[in-house]
């Protein structure tokens, strides 16, 4: 009797292990077990390329404001997780230009791993493109042909290029949803980068945008590397303000939400870091939970999400930052309200959305 | 009140002999750790334990920790109930660690409680750790995390040697919250009164991609020697 329980318990904890392993190495939508243990790509892989096929620092994202320009704002928002309807991050876009926003930040998963709904982001910044091209951006006109020419140039900042090229001011950080499913190459196909920053210069004064990569809930090696080397310390300018963005969060708004995934050290030596920069705000996402703290002279913001799922009714899902000065700002809530519409609603009003991943 | 913890920093250099043999009640282990993380580079260290067993119930301990280049001091103490649960040996233990990573100028405090079930075979770990650090004259205490650890050997515990797997959220100096920790350990009993102990480790950064994002590897070696 006694052996034939031992090999029952033996078994039940066989068909344990078996049915844990099963699900780990099966596939869901919303996120890929398997990539808990092996991942598509690493934080090191992404950040090597977006070095190698981009450069952290794209000179053309800088901004230069007009002397008569003494403030300015921009948006952040979190953990849009698009899926069919890319309406909350469209609404956002538009709510930022309607108040004449400079430019907007997303703190990663900003769709839900799928090829099609990266189409569908892709669709909406494309829609998106247009409607702000058409607000901010004056074409070039030939002065001998009087011609107006393949060449842009953004009214407020004078950053030029042409239309392929134009870069709208929308800046994401990669997100864990963003990476599984082979989500990397679909992020880096519209995007390129997740290590960079750029400078808006008021006046004499400079204010450093940081974007890192955490999407694997940590720095990574290669990344803490090239911060140790002074990758943002470039020119030492005069630097008034420094932002910073990233998807993995710092500290935990409470025990129901995810800890934060950087190892003990590492949390100490990003903590470290931020006071280092004089960092003004750290934005981070992930949680989808308010946290609003001040911990050694920085003001760390851990966003909600802005997604259908989380908020089905919408709220103030995403903050408006007016920078005035010196480590002056105001932080406000901004409200998203719109509702999930369906496929068949979306290709009424003119959007190209699919559901089929071959159409990528 | 009754403080329920599990032996979770001990659990290797033990195996097997987690309980009074009714003879030894004092065991002190010295041992030596090197290897690499990504913010401190390589690192070795010191690390000196010492258990002193009341009866076959209660035992306390206490250990030091030294990581020279990684400049992390650390101490603790702990206390440890033993109960026998037909072929389940239970341990519950509460424990006090204090770290100071004199890199980045911060103290770190953690409580923890937990409570560890061990067969011959295998143990698991489950518990909760409480951590709070200061640094740069700020104070965060996390909310309440999860401590979880499981460890199976190749032969019995009694057996003279032994090879393990292991897969938890501490170690002996730390606790993590998500981050894990794979482990390989062995020890070899060549007298009643010493044992040689070792363990492999490898903290992967992260939640994501665990081959994928290396945080920290380490090798560690060590002696245990008991007496009355």
């Amino acid at each position: 009797m006694e052996i034939i329980m031992k090999k029952s318990i033996s078994y039940s904890l066989i068909i344990g292990v078996l049915a844990i392993t099963s699900a780990m190495f099966s596939s869901c939508e919303k996120v890929s077990p398997q990539g808990v243990l092996m991942g598509n790509t690493s934080v090191d892989d992404r950040v090597k390329q977006s070095l190698t096929n981009y450069s952290y620092i794209d000179v053309s994202m800088d901004k230069t404001l007009a002397d008569t320009v003494k403030e300015y704002s921009f948006l952040v928002g979190s953990d849009s997780h698009i899926t069919i309807d890319p309406g909350r991050l469209s609404e956002m876009l538009e709510v930022g230009m309607a108040h004449d926003d400079l430019f907007y930040c997303h703190l990663g998963d900003l769709a839900d791993t799928k090829a099609e709904y990266y189409y569908n982001t892709g669709m909406a910044l494309e829609w998106f493109k247009e409607k702000w091209m058409e607000k901010y951006a004056t074409p070039v006109t030939d002065e001998a042909t009087g011609e107006e020419m393949n060449y842009y140039i953004d009214k407020r900042t004078g950053a030029a290029d042409t239309w392929q090229n134009f870069r709208v001011p929308f800046y994401p950080v990669v997100g864990n949803h963003d990476i599984t499913h082979n989500g990397w190459a679909l992020f880096c196909n519209l995007f390129k980068t997740s290590f960079y920053e750029f400078t808006v210069k008021v006046g004499n004064a400079f204010d450093r945008f940081i974007f890192l990569d955490s999407a694997n809930g940590t720095l990574g090696n290669f990344q803490i590397e090239e911060i140790d080397n002074g990758v943002f310390q470039r020119d030492k300018k005069d630097i008034r303000n420094t932002f910073v963005f990233t998807h993995t969060n710092i500290f935990r708004p409470s025990y129901t939400e995810f800890a934060s995934t950087y190892c003990r050290e590492e949390l100490y030596y990003l903590l470290d870091k931020l006071a280092d920069w004089k960092t003004t705000i750290m934005f981070c996402g992930h949680v989808h939970a308010w946290d609003d703290r001040m911990f050694g002279g920085v003001r760390h913001i851990t966003m909600p999400s802005m997604n259908f799922v989380d908020h089905p009714n919408g709220g103030d899902l995403i903050v408006r930052v007016t920078v005035k000065g010196d480590h002056e700002c105001d932080v406000q809530p901004v409200g998203l309200y719109c509702k999930e519409r369906s496929k068949e609603e979306l290709n009424q009003l003119g959007y190209k959305t699919t559901t089929n991943s071959n159409d990528y | 009140m009754l403080l329920f913890a599990a032996s979770t920093a001990l659990a290797q250099y033990y195996s097997g002999e987690h309980t009074f043999d009714g003879e030894n009640k004092n065991e002190v282990s010295a041992s030596l750790t090197t290897g690499k993380n990504i913010i401190a580079g390589p690192c070795i260290g010191n690390t000196l334990h010492f258990k002193h067993y009341l009866n076959s119930h209660w035992s306390i301990d206490g250990g030091a920790n030294l990581r020279y280049t990684k400049q992390l001091y650390s101490f603790k103490a702990k206390g440890e109930y033993h109960l026998k649960i037909k072929s389940f040996h239970m341990f519950a233990s509460a424990e006090y660690l204090f770290n100071h990573y004199h890199m980045f100028n911060t103290n770190e405090n953690v409580g923890n409680m937990s409570v560890r079930f061990e067969r011959g075979y295998w143990d698991i770990t489950l518990g909760g750790s409480l951590i709070g650090y200061n640094m740069m004259g700020d104070h965060y205490t996390e909310p309440i995390t999860l401590t979880f650890g499981a460890h199976a050997t190749l032969r019995p515990r009694t057996n003279k040697w032994n090879l393990g797997l292991l897969f938890r959220n501490y170690d002996d100096f730390y606790y993590e919250n998500w981050n894990i920790n794979w482990g390989l350990d062995f020890y070899w009993r060549f007298n009643p009164k010493f044992k040689l102990f070792g363990e492999f480790n490898i903290r992967p950064a992260g939640s994501m991609s665990q081959l994928a994002s290396k945080y920290e590897t380490t090798g560690k070696i060590g002696v245990i020697y008991r007496w009355k």
